[in-house]
This record gives structure tokens, sequence and C-alpha cells, in this order.
């Protein structure tokens, strides 16, 4: 592969490759899409085994005057591309019997591939212009991804939602890479990363507004939970390793570059969102609007883990919940394959009837939640250990509990909602139940075992993930009580007097529409009316200028006025036609200009003559 | 030696010289001409690419004595900044020919006119004596206005005059400041580059040619609040009118900024840059807004022109404030490319808006609705070459602006409040998608015709172009960068 193609450009090009097949072809897009991902699956493993290794090279591609593109797949990176891959292989393998029947499924095929490509770059990125375009492809494809079914009524809406409101937070990144290439002097990632100050306070703060709208923290989160208007593929790929887990990832990378004072601020912003979301998916009726308010809230412990100075420790959060998220919404594609809605209301009892797809989304669900042995329990725990020792721990331990117990209750409360109700019979024998529970019973696997990866993942990152018994006894306690809480408790008496708010989704002051959206509209409006007086005016000037012009025209112009026509009409032959539609005040004011233009050069040619 | 450059400045006017000879010509016959005089000067014009420009100097330069009792000479040469321009303005015209061929409306005239509006245009990027860049820049405006007058839709009277009065009594400032710079140049002489090696003006009389030069080209680029012409003329003028307009013309003002007001009065400039800033600034901001508020598709793309302008304008005043040679560098990369971005995607939107009205006769978004259905290339065409227009990356404006905002927030960082636009224009990009395209369509244009062979050989230069600069803007930048790295330029 590395003769023909350098391997590390292969994760990136294969699935742009497969795309473009599709695309130009119109056949067959499930299979080419598999092996698209499958080529970029091999490429990203044998990146990871390089990076085991210890070798590493950069590829340097031709860019900006000065500032070159770079590729390169160190630990993290190496790390990151391979769960890109994995995700995006099982998804696909699911979305080819979920897709089957839609007449559009070239088109989509075609544009996840481009979204996992672009993800890819990201995860791989060495420089920051590299990274700032992949960040923005990602939310360009995942516009066009949400508002898939565009013909649908709310979904153009929803679509351009999502991207207006990432877009509004990119400023933080252009902002950001600006100020931290300004001060490095180099566009590459390494090179900023060494700067200390002002500099990197402020250009850290920056890039947590990025990640905040990407990862869907408060108060940024709405967006996420409209996005449901995709395909259910296109939430499991999203949530999971793609588009959401670009901001923390951003701040995973830069966090060696962070002050103590921008990582109390990431940790706080990761905290309120995580218990915040966390009542909002407690109070949800919807299970696919359920889970991605779970999508912030596990972002939200990831961003804590940040702020704690845990680095390794959100990576690892984010490796479990990327596997066990793309799982739930999977199974949440199943439910909603059967029952033609995704309401809670709706899905009453469909656990029952479909049992082996209610284990998997179960056991993602308890790994999740932090039972262990699996893959979430480690990662929780992980957090709970790194909130204890950080130095703001009496603000961010007991917020990362309380996200901990949140997440056992509205998961808890999922579960219930799924298994209790009418029973009705499966229609069974569904061929795409074959491609769809693969896919699923693939990722439940890596949710549920995962954590057996954790040790070698640290070692590959050179990091420590410290624990302790009292971490490991609060955080399996905290998951505990949540989910007894969730099976037994309504979620709405839950939250008591919150109820209310959190079904709205805690729109702070109306939302972005009222705070945002609404006043900007407001002025493009008064702009607007600007504009149409000042064209107004100008056009009065214009008048009146004619008119003095023609008032203070003198007799003998007439002569030069006619040669002056006589030789733009035969210059421009335009004929009897163009001379009925020229007024007359325009041919005044031409030959006024001409004249004034004629003295003038004549004055010029004069001048030396006199001197 | 083939003098290659003047050759590419008057094969237009040979081909005008030649309709006009044939005064019987079929519109078949004066189509072909076209074509063909345009085809041959893009030819020229990629032979001049792939001999490329040499850094601190001008090349393919060719000069003929002129008036010389006064220095004035035909001279011409191209270097960084104008030869990219020149190949986008024969490439656009080439693409205007060819999507106006099926016209049959005074084809003759249309012809004679568009080439030559191309002579001129070309003529005023190569210019490198002042008094023939200002024949150019005149001429230019001439064939312009007949064309809106003449081509155009129902209130072209209004749209004509506006844009006369506005670009004629617009650019007498700048026949003074030339004037003016002449005096001043000891012997005298109308050679930019004298002027550009050796700034002849200083102090007061520098600041004041340059204020009468910034207000030509403010009025041409155009620049809050000075553009108000520009929308009624876009939404006035025949398709392939808005292209120039947008693409090529538009130019001469961004142009004429770097050439002659930074080039040659670099101290001045740096003196007045804040203001200048501002008023980029303030173009950036208003175009986007405006923009938001339109609800005619044409009009909404003629204000993201003045907002786009707008960050062309901050790339040079940023320029202009630079101490630093590496950041001027990157602002002056950024501003030429962006230069070159918007004539190509805000020439494609225009295309597109025409081959939209061609098929359902308004401009009017909201009676449009759910189009990508029946016409899902040219949907799917809009959206890409909205994204470009927005600053998607690997699309071609990201590269220019990048450089344009990353050279603003480490040289002026209040300036870098226009980066708000950005925002706004993907709002309204989107906004006009959802309208437009989205949704289930209208049971009228159920059976609209989908673009055909001929807006695809239009519009697949402009997409292949769009990605090609977006991915990789090495192969447009080198050329620039040699120009704008050089000491002293």
């Amino acid at each position: 592969m590395s003769a023909v193609l350098p391997t590390i450009l292969t994760p990136i090009l294969a699935p742009v490759a497969a795309a473009t097949v599709i695309a130009l072809g119109r056949r067959l897009p499930g299979p080419i899409a598999l092996a698209g991902v499958v080529v970029a699956l091999l490429a990203s493993g044998m990146l990871l085994a390089a990076a085991f290794s210890g070798r590493v090279s950069p590829l340097v591609l031709p860019g900006l005057p000065e500032m070159p593109l770079r590729l390169e797949a160190g630990p993290l990176s190496a790390v990151l591309s391979a769960l890109v891959a994995v995700i995006a292989t099982f998804v696909l393998v699911f979305a080819t019997g979920y897709m089957r029947a839609d007449p559009q499924r070239n088109r989509f095929f075609a544009t996840m591939l481009i979204f996992v490509a672009a993800m890819q770059a990201l995860v791989l990125a060495a420089d920051w212009i590299t990274l700032l375009a992949a960040w923005e492809v990602i939310g360009a494809t995942s516009y066009l991804l949400i508002g898939f079914w565009y013909r649908k009524p709310g979904v153009a809406d929803a679509a351009t939602r999502a991207f207006l409101y990432t877009r509004s937070a990119d400023l933080g990144l252009y902002l950001g890479v600006f100020l931290l290439i300004g001060a490095a002097g180099s566009s590459e990632i390494s090179a900023t990363l060494a700067i200390s100050g002002p500099a990197a306070t402020l250009g850290g703060l920056l890039l947590l507004v990025a990640a905040m709208g990407k990862s869907a923290q408060l108060p940024m989160q709405d967006w996420l939970m409209r996005a449901m208007a995709g395909p259910t593929p296109v939430s499991a790929l999203l949530h999971s390793a793609t588009l959401v887990a670009a901001g923390a990832i951003l701040l995973i990378r830069v966090s060696p570059m962070l002050p103590g004072q921008t990582l109390v601020v990431i940790g706080l912003v990761g905290g309120a969102t995580t218990v915040v979301t966390g009542m909002i998916a407690l109070a949800e009726r919807d299970l696919k609007r359920l889970l991605a308010a779970s999508t912030s809230s596990q972002y939200g412990l990831m961003l804590l883990a940040v702020g704690a100075g845990a680095p390794v420790v959100a990576l690892l959060h984010l490796i479990a919940h990327a596997a066990i998220k793309s799982g739930l919404f999977l199974g949440a594609g199943v439910f909603q394959h059967q029952r033609g809605s995704t309401r809670l209301e709706d899905l009453a009892g469909v656990g029952r009837a479909h049992p082996r797809i209610f284990a998997g989304f179960a056991l993602a669900a308890l790994s999740l939640a932090g039972i262990p042995p699996l893959a979430g329990f480690f990662s929780k725990d992980a957090i709970i250990a790194a909130t204890m020792s950080a130095p703001g721990a009496a603000w961010l331990l007991p917020l990362g509990l309380a996200g901990t117990v949140l997440t056992g209750a509205y998961m808890a409360r999922a579960m219930t909602l799924l298994w209790r109700g009418p029973h009705a019979p499966a229609g069974g024998g569904n061929p795409d139940l074959v491609w769809m529970g693969s896919g699923m019973g693939a990722l439940v696997a890596l949710a549920a075992g995962l954590g057996a990866g954790f040790p070698a993942v640290e070692e590959l990152l050179g990091a420590h993930v410290a624990t302790s018994a009292v971490a490991m006894a609060l955080g399996l306690g905290a998951a505990l009580a949540g989910l007894a809480l969730g099976w037994k408790v309504d979620g709405a008496r839950l939250l008591g007097p919150l109820a209310g708010r959190a079904e709205r989704g805690f729109a702070i002051g109306g939302g972005m529409d009222a705070l945002v959206a609404r006043p900007a509209l407001a002025l493009a409006r008064a702009c607007d009316r600007f504009e149409t007086r000042l064209f107004g005016a100008v056009l009065a000037v214009g008048r009146a200028t004619a008119t003095i012009a023609q008032g203070t025209r003198v007799s003998d112009e007439r002569g030069i006025d006619g040669a002056i026509f006589g030789l733009v009409r035969a210059t421009i032959a335009s004929g009897a036609r163009a001379r009925r539609l020229q007024s007359g005040l325009i041919h005044r004011e031409l030959a006024l200009t001409a004249i004034a233009t004629g003295l003038i050069a004549a004055a010029l040619f004069a001048a030396p003559l006199l001197l | 030696m083939i003098p290659i450059l003047s050759l590419s400045v008057f094969l237009p006017l040979i081909g005008a010289l030649i309709l006009l000879a044939m005064p019987r010509a079929s519109a078949t016959q004066a189509h072909a001409v076209g074509i063909a005089a345009s085809a041959a000067t893009l030819i020229l014009a990629l032979v001049m690419w792939s001999r490329g420009v040499v850094a601190g100097e001008f090349v393919q330069v060719e000069e003929i004595a002129w008036i010389e009792a006064i220095g004035a000479a035909y001279r011409v040469g191209v270097d960084g900044l104008s030869l990219p321009l020149i190949g986008l303005t024969a490439l656009l015209f080439l693409l205007s020919f060819i999507h106006q061929a099926r016209s049959q409306d005074r084809a003759r005239s249309f012809v004679i006119l568009m080439l030559m509006l191309e002579t001129a245009s070309i003529g005023t990027f190569a210019a490198l004596d002042a008094l023939l860049f200002y024949v150019f820049f005149e001429v230019s405006l001439v064939s312009m206005y007949f064309m809106i007058a003449g081509w155009g839709e129902e209130g072209r009277q209004r749209a004509a005059l506006m844009f006369f009065l506005y670009t004629l009594l617009g650019s007498l400032p700048l026949l003074l400041a030339i004037l003016g710079m002449f005096l001043a140049s000891d012997p005298w002489s109308f050679d930019m580059r004298i002027w550009i090696d050796d700034a002849p003006l200083g102090g007061a009389a520098a600041m004041a040619a340059l204020v009468a030069m910034l207000f030509t080209f403010a009025v041409k680029i155009p620049v809050f609040p000075v553009h108000t012409w520009l929308p009624a003329a876009h939404v006035q003028a025949p398709t392939v009118g808005s292209v120039i307009l947008a693409g090529v013309m538009l130019k001469f003002g961004t142009y004429g900024l770097v050439r002659f007001a930074l080039q040659m009065l670099p101290d001045a400039f740096a003196a007045a840059g804040n203001v200048v800033l501002i008023f980029g600034v303030a173009s950036a901001l208003y175009g986007a807004l405006v923009a938001l508020a339109q609800s005619d598709l044409k009009r909404l793309i003629a204000y993201t022109s003045v907002n786009h302008m707008g960050y062309v304008v901050i790339g040079v005043a940023v320029a202009a404030l630079a101490t630093d040679p590496a950041m001027r560098a990157v602002a002056l990369d950024g501003a030429i490319l962006q230069m070159v971005s918007h004539g190509l995607v805000t020439g494609a939107l225009f295309f597109l808006v025409g081959m939209l009205k061609e098929r359902t006769h308004t401009r009017e978004m909201a009676r449009m609705g759910g189009l990508l259905k029946p016409v899902p290339v040219l949907g799917w065409s809009f959206v890409l070459f909205a994204f470009a227009s927005l600053g998607l990356p690997g699309l071609a404006h990201f590269p220019a602006e990048f450089q344009i905002f990353l050279a603003t927030l480490n040289v002026a960082p209040v300036a870098v409040i226009s980066i708000l636009a950005i925002v706004v224009t993907a709002g309204l990009y989107l906004r006009a998608i959802g309208l437009v395209f989205l949704g289930e369509p209208d049971a009228r244009w159920q059976a609209l015709p989908d673009l055909d062979r001929r807006d695809l050989v239009v519009l697949v230069p402009l997409v292949l172009l769009t990605l090609a600069i977006g991915i990789a803007p090495g192969w447009v930048l080198s050329v620039i960068h040699v120009t704008t790295s050089a000491a002293g330029f």
C-alpha cells in the first residue's frame, strides 16, 4: 500500500474514492461504501501498529505559502483514526440494511463516506489548516446528512440550525487558530502546543468555544437534539466518533498547552452540561432525542476530565462512549424500523418483541451507566478518580457524580419504557434485520469489552490513569443509585419542579433563536431599510446633477454632442434600438464628462508647450 | 518574438472589427466569432500562465512609443497580481459567450460590445502606462453601460443611470491623481513601473492623490456606502452582464487599490490604512446583513459581492498596515486569491441564477421551492457554489479568506470582527437553499428541464477550478506569492 500511496492518506482517500465511484457509477452503493471503509480500516490498523512500534513519519503536502499541510499518525491520532474507522465500518454495515429500500441511497452512502474521510483528516491533521478545513467539512457534510430527507417538513430547518450553531461556534476555532499561528509563527500543531502566557489562555478559551458548539455543550446543546431529522445511521455516526467527538478531541489534543485557569473553565462547562443535559434526557419523550441529550451529557463528562487535567481519561471515555452510543442508536433504529416512530410512548414494549436487540441495547446502556466489567465502568471510574485529585475537586467531583447518577437514571428509564407495555408480536424474517443486527451486535460487543484494551491505550500514550477504591465505590454507587431511581421512579417525578424546564431543554432566555437569530434578522432588515433610503438619496442627487447639467448647457455643445455620439454609435454599432433606449439625460451626461476629460487632456498636452 | 500579451489584449477587438465589417452577420456567425476570439484569448492567457512570473519585475513586457513628449507610451506587462486576473477574465468571457450563444436578441451588437469589453478588461489589468490604464478603465464602462441599457430588464434605465453616474464621475478623481503623479515625476512619465519603484509623490500631495484614488476605486469595488449602483445594475443586467460585472469589473477596483494606491503611495496608504480598514470591515458586515434580508435571489448574490470584496479591501489595508513583511505577504496573497475566487464562484452563481430564471421566470425565492427534485443538477451545483461562497474549506474562498483573517488578527486585531460575516453568509445561503431547493416542489415546477449540455460546458470548468483552488491553492498562490513576497512590492 505504501508504495503506491502513503498509508496515512489511505484512511482519507479510500472513502473519497468509494464516494466518487458511487457518484459516477450510481449502483451498488452499499458494497462499494463498505469496501471503502474496510480499506480505510486496514490502513488505520497499520497506522496504529506503526504507532505501537514507535515508527511515526509525518506526511507534508503543499498548502498555503510557508504553511504546508501535515498529516501525522502519532499515538493519539492513530488511536482515534482506528476508532473512527471501526465505528464507521459497523455503522455502514447497519446502514446497508437500514437504507436498502431508500431510492436516494447513492447520495446517502456518498455523503457518509465524505463525512468519514473528513473525520479521518481531522484526527490525522498535524497542522491547524488541515484541522480547521476538516472541521468545517464535517459540519457541512453533517448538514447534508441531517437534511438527507430534505422534502420532509422541518428537515431543512433542523439541518440549517445544526450548521449555523456549529459554524457560529467555529469562529472560536478560526480566531484561536489565527492567534496560535501568529504566536508560534508556524501552523504546525506541535509547535503551537509549546506556547504559554496570555496567548495560550485566550487561545484555549477560543478553542473551547468551538468545542462547545461541536460537542453540544451548554448553552449550545439545542441543535443536537433537533438534528434527529436525519436517518438513524447518521445519528449513530454523528454522536459517537465523529461530529460531536470533534470538540472533545480538539481539547484533548491541545490540553498540554492549556493553563490552569482555562482548564477550570473547561471543567465547569463540562460539569454543568453533564448535569443539565442529563436532566433533559430524563424528561425526554422521544428515544432518539433522549440519546442525543445523553450525548451532550457524556461529552460534558469528557470535558470535565480534560478540566481535571486528565485528557487521557477523557480519551478513554470517548472511545467507550463511541461504541456504546453508536450501538444504542442502532438499537433505536431497529425499534424505529418496527414501529415507525421513535416516540417512547409508541415504542412501549418493543423490547419484549425483540429480546435480542433489547439485550444488546441494555448491555450498551449498562455500560454507559458504568456497571463493571463493561467498558463504561472503567472510563467513568477514571473520571471520578481524576476529579478527586484535581485542583477544583470541590466543584468537579459533585458534578461528575451527579452526571453519573443521571446517566444511570435516564438509561434505566429508557429500558423500562422499552420493556414494559403492550406486547406486539415481531414481524420476523426481515433480511434487512440481519445487516442491522450484525452491525449493532459488533458495536455492542465493543461497548462491553473495550475496557480490556484501555491499558494498551494508556501505555501507547505514555500515561498512567490513576484510580482508587474510593473512586470506584463512589462511581459504582452513583451508577447503581441512578439505575434504581430510573427503574422505579418516573422521570418527571424525579426532576420535581425542574421537570417542565428540562422538557423544554433548558433554553436560556428563549434559547439561541431569541438571543442571536432574531436580533441578527432584525439587524439585517434594518440595514436593508437603510439601503433603500441610501439608494433613493443617491438617485435624487444624480437626477439633480443631470438637471443642473441640462440647465447650464451651452448652445454650441449641440455640435460636439452630435459628433461624439456619432462616433460612439459607429464604434459600437448598436443600431437604432440602442438609440431609442438611451435617455437624453445620459447622452448629455456622457457628453459633458467626455468634454471635461477632453479639456483636461488638452490642458495636459498644452502644459509642456506653455512651460 | 510574438507579442502574446498584446495579442491577448487586442484579439477580442479584432473579433469585434471583423463583426463590424459583417453588417449582415447572422446570430450564429456572431456567436461563432465571439467564441473563437475569446477562446483564442484564453489560449494565449494559458501560454502566458505557463511562462510564469519573476519576483520584483514585470514579465511579457511590450512597449511602443506613443506620445513621447509627455512620456506616455503603449506599455503592457504582467506580474503575479495581474496574470491570475487576466486568466480569470479570459475564462469568464469565453464561458459568457458560450452561455449567450443561444440568444437571438441583436446578437451581433451584443457580441461586439462584449468583445470590446474583453479588450478593455484585459487591457486594464495589463497596462503599465497610467494613461493607457485610464483609457481601458473608461472604455469598459461604456460597453457595460450599453449592455445594461440595451439588454437589461424592466427597470434598466434607472439602473444604467445609476451605474453611469457613479462609475464615470467616480473615475474622474483617479484622473486627477494620475495627472498629479505625472506632474511630480521627473522626467515626466506615465510609466507605472517608475511610479512603483520610486513614488513620485510624498507628504500631503501623496495623501491627496490617495484620497482621490480611493474614491474612484471604492466606487468600483464597491465599498459601503458608495455601493448602491451594484445591486441595481446586477438586477437589471442580463446574465452574462452580471457575470462579467461581478467576475471581472469589480476587480478593477481592488486591482487599482493594490497597483496604484498600495504600490505607488505606500506611505500615505499606511497612514490612512485604518480608515480604509474601517470601510472594508463595514462593507463586509453590511453587505452580508443586507444580503440576508433579500427576497430576490439575484440581489442576494449581488450583496454578497459587497461582502466578499470587503474582505479584499480588508486584506489590502492590512497589508498596508503590516510591519512584518511575512504578514504583509500573507494578507496580499489572500486578497489577490480572493479576487480570483470571487470571480469564479460569483460568476458561477450568476450563471446559475440566470439558468434558474430561464426556467422559472422569477427571481423571487419565496415563489420557488423544492427545486432540487425537478432540477437536481442545477440544484446541487447551486449548493456547491453557495458552500464555496460561504467559505467552506476545499472550495475556492477558504484559502483566501483564511489568509486575510489570519493576517488581520495579527496586524489589526479589532478588524477581525468582520469574521462575523462568515456566519451571516452561511445563514443567508442556507436560507436561500432552503427556500429555493428544499421541501416539496410546487406542481408547476414538476416538469422543469434540468441543465443541458451547454449549461454544463459553462459550469464544469468553474466547478473544477473552484475545487482545484480550494483543495490545492498552491498552483495559483505560487504565482501570486512570487510577486507579493518580493522586496519592494
